[in-house]
């Protein structure tokens, strides 16, 4: 891949069909409904993801893009603060398996990019832990010539996109009605659009905790009948 | 020996929990920039830290400094052993509106100290105001500290910040139980941020914003849903033993939180004292 895709890097990683393992993951929605959670309150679930997860990891993809810029380019203060905000060891497992799908999508469209390039300080910066999603995006957002607001919109539609196509996978219904419940979060995806976009260093990440998805998390890390391996 | 880095953790944006989508009512009280760190802001009345400095002497942990602040005094208590077991005792009735209760904490190279609250503390209806109750702690190399807060109650139309700040050296340690209750008994409780930082070795171990101000947020299905209280115990600077659980949640770094939540504060007791004692606490 020679230069920057603009407007057709934000398309591609927010499209489903993008093959980094994405369709094998519920963003913890799995773990919430066997708890009990109604069907009814996934909008609310959403809701929950983006006040809190959702957007920490938007504002880590938009520090990572910024780190993509450094000279040399060093992802570990942005893995590390990540990794830091993110206590649950299944969730950290399950955006590592996230983070190596991105990895090697943009080590095959991108091998000479100087943010793919880096993606190892990533790996070095916290012992036994790979690159998590957040920051793969960041590094590949760089590679696309993708913005702070496409960087951190692409992350956040993949949150609720996942929930939603779950969703359907968990508690099957109307297919129009998962497009509703995106649409539904708009607003409050181009609020924390914004807030994530102004993230400067990785000192900046929100650090807001959701103790019950780490809660549900660590249940689902340990049952045998699942569907989505996060 | 006492670093002077408290530079506060970056609070987040307060999320109005309103239905209706963009920004929040700039009328609100407490909207906008979120409760201002440190003493003095966000209208907190000017106060004096409690201190408790200890370093080691031979085989025993002996006080350097136990400064009464505004509203905790250090006391010493006697027992045998070579750690120090020091009490804090009120000074005078807190978190009222305007109160900003403030800790200091210094443990010296391979000193031992047992902190111990046994009262606990309640932010009461601040009728629009706002209370903070900080913790600077420092642990040296080497240090050990064990650090029990019963339980901090927010009130109804209580709105509290409850910061902690750990910064421990190579091979320290830090056991540390604490449970958060949202409303006494028939309330639900007022506002809470809970923002927790441990560093180890001068990196960052745990941040974590615990965001209970807004009933809307809070209530949220995987926030806190319908719990009211969050106990927990943290070890910091060394992973415990025993095997995975849902509750237990295994930083990247060496350490591990043990978390409860639930409706009522009398539940959370045993298992939090299963754990604590499991993780090396004292009876």
């Amino acid at each position: 891949m020679e230069g920057g895709t603009g407007a057709l890097g934000a398309l591609l990683l927010a499209d489903a069909r993008l093959p980094v393992g994405g369709h094998a993951h519920s963003a913890t929605l799995e773990a919430a409904l066997e708890a009990g959670m109604p069907a009814e309150r996934i909008p609310d679930y959403i809701r929950a993801r983006l006040a809190t997860v959702a957007r920490t990891e938007a504002a880590a993809a938009v520090a990572a893009l910024r780190a993509a810029r450094g000279e040399p380019v060093d992802f570990g203060p942005v893995q590390a603060a990540l990794a830091a905000r993110t206590p649950s060891a299944p969730l950290r497992e399950a955006s590592a398996a996230l983070g190596r799908g991105l990895a090697r999508l943009a080590r095959r469209v991108a091998a000479g990019h100087p943010a793919v390039r880096a993606l190892d300080t990533a790996g070095r910066a916290v012992p036994g832990l790979r690159v998590l999603r957040p920051v793969a995006l960041g590094a590949l957002g760089a590679a696309f010539g993708m913005t702070a607001e496409q960087t951190a919109r692409a992350s956040l539609y993949d949150d609720v996109q996942t929930v939603t196509a779950a969703a359907l996978k968990l508690r099957p219904g109307d297919p129009l009605a998962a497009v509703d419940r995106l649409l539904a979060a708009a607003p409050r995806i181009e609020e924390v659009v914004r807030e994530a976009a102004a993230t400067a260093t990785p000192h900046d990440i929100p650090a807001c905790s959701a103790p019950l998805i780490d809660h549900w998390a660590g249940a689902h890390a340990h049952t045998t009948r699942r569907l989505f391996v996060a | 020996m006492t670093r002077t880095d408290t530079a506060a953790p970056r609070l987040p944006a307060r999320e109005t929990g309103a239905p209706a989508p963009g920004p929040g009512p700039a009328g609100a009280p407490g909207t906008g920039a979120g409760p201002a760190a440190g003493s003095g802001g966000g209208g907190l009345n000017p106060a004096e830290p409690a201190v408790i400095a200890v370093r080691r002497v031979g085989a025993r942990t002996v006080p350097v400094a136990l400064e009464a602040g505004t509203f905790l005094r250090p006391r010493v208590m006697r027992r045998p052993g070579t750690a120090l077991r020091v009490a804090l005792a009120a000074v005078r009735a807190a978190l009222c509106a305007g109160d900003d209760v403030r800790l200091r904490i210094d443990v010296g190279p391979g000193a031992e100290l047992e902190l111990v609250d046994p009262n606990g503390t309640v932010a009461y209806n601040a009728r629009g105001g706002r209370a903070a109750w900080g913790a600077s702690v420092r642990l040296a190399e080497g240090a050990r500290m064990s650090w029990t807060e019963p339980s901090f109650v927010v009130s109804d139309g209580a709105d509290v910040l409850r910061e902690i700040d750990a910064d421990l050296a190579e091979g320290a340690e830090l056991l540390w139980r604490e449970a958060l209750v949202l409303g006494r008994t028939g309330e639900r409780g007022g506002a809470l941020l809970a923002t927790t930082r441990v560093r180890l070795a001068g990196r960052e171990l745990l941040a974590e914003d615990l965001d209970l101000r807004a009933p809307g947020l809070r209530g949220l299905p995987g926030v806190l849903g319908g719990a009211r209280v969050v106990g927990q115990v943290g070890l910091f600077g060394r992973a415990p033993g025993g095997s995975a659980d849902p509750d237990r949640l295994d930083l990247a770094g060496p350490g591990a939180l043990w978390r409860w939540t639930g409706e009522h504060p009398y539940r959370s007791e045993a298992p939090l004292t299963r754990v604590w004692r499991a993780w090396g606490g004292h009876a």
